[in-house]
């Protein structure tokens, strides 16, 4: 793969088109609890989703939430795309928070700005995986409890309790399906990191 | 399900993305080899600038004539890339394992066929950037 260029080299390159500096944010979340949805809502390009008929190997271990109506279930990720003016472009990446995804994580975390994780209050323990290793990491997160037919089945405070995020995690319920309210959950999780961002630049050195 | 789609599904590489029901459309089909990393000989990595899912590709020249020498995969990945595209829209369009677009991409950077923003990786900890964002999506209506 050694292509040496000659000066007669037939076409010139292109003139400098430069691309958008690209920033992202993660949508992490259990099966079926709205990613999808949520990065749909924001996204201006249709959302390039790996969703497919859920695999033999998840049968039984992945049960969406009955009565969802949902048929198919994310095996990988999703992810869409909002141009905010011509120099950045923001990606909205939607993963499982299952630890056999566990590698692409990585990925999928360096650089980001932060992470929403989106939790249904019916299955609470779906985003554990995620919190954890956000917690880890120490990538900038929120917590946006979907409320399934316009309803949260606890409390914001109780939810907060049974997932332990500390008190400087915001909680917070919003519509997967609402466009405004999904921007505005990723605008929680950017305070969220603005907040993070100027407390590493206060401290000296 | 394979009876219900229109043409015979070469899934070889990510066989689990398989779209049932919603199969048969063009841009849709897998190229590639028996498993993913027989693309890359079996690499995992390249040398190269870290790459990352969202970095921007863009072609150098798109109408080199040279690109017509390239294996298929390459060839499909340069004229994708006739505009700025991130490595995972490359993947997801390609069907394509990202690791795997990943290792081509950096092979295509290294040969000089694609240009990567990759002296533009944001920093995620720079206040002024998560300001852009928030105004950005202030504006969204």
């Amino acid at each position: 793969m050694d292509y040496a260029r000659s000066s007669s080299f037939p076409t010139d390159p292109r003139p400098g088109i430069q691309p958008p500096m690209p920033v992202k944010i993660v949508v992490a979340g259990g099966f079926g609890v709205g990613k999808t949805t949520a990065v749909g809502a924001v996204s201006d390009i249709a959302p390039l989703t790996t969703e497919a008929v859920m695999t033999s190997e998840g049968v039984g271990l992945d049960e969406p939430r009955s009565g969802s109506g949902k048929s198919t279930t994310t095996v990988a990720m999703d992810f869409g795309s909002v141009t905010l003016d011509h120099t950045l472009k923001l990606y909205l990446f939607g993963t499982p928070g299952q630890s056999r995804f566990g590698f692409m994580w990585d990925d999928l975390v360096q650089g980001a700005l932060g992470a929403l994780v989106v939790v249904d209050s019916d299955r609470l323990v779906d985003c554990h995986g995620a919190v954890d290793y956000f917690e880890q990491c120490g990538l900038p997160f929120a917590v946006g409890v979907n409320a399934f037919f316009g309803q949260i089945n606890y409390s914001l405070d109780q939810i907060r309790w049974a997932l332990t995020v500390g008190d400087d995690v915001p909680v917070f319920a919003f519509d997967a399906r609402n466009r405004i309210s999904v921007r505005d959950a990723l605008l929680v999780v950017l305070d969220r990191a603005l907040d993070n961002a100027l407390g590493r630049q206060a401290i000296p050195g | 399900m394979k009876h219900e789609r229109d043409e015979p599904e070469r899934t070889r590489v990510r066989p689990f993305l398989a779209r049932h029901g919603s199969a048969g459309r063009s841009d849709r089909r897998s190229v590639g080899g028996p498993r993913p990393f027989v693309l890359t000989s079996g690499r995992v990595a390249t040398d190269g600038p870290y790459i990352g899912l969202e970095t921007q590709v863009s072609a150098r020249y798109p109408n080199d004539p040279a690109v017509s020498l390239l294996p298929a995969e390459h060839r499909a990945i340069v004229a994708l890339c006739a505009e700025p595209l991130s490595v995972a829209e490359i993947s997801a369009r390609l069907r394509l394992h990202f690791g795997v677009a990943r290792v081509l991409v950096g092979d295509l950077a290294a040969s000089g066929h694609l240009d990567l923003r990759s002296g533009a990786i944001s920093d995620p900890h720079d206040p002024d950037l998560i300001m852009r964002v928030i105004r950005g999506l202030r504006a969204l209506k």
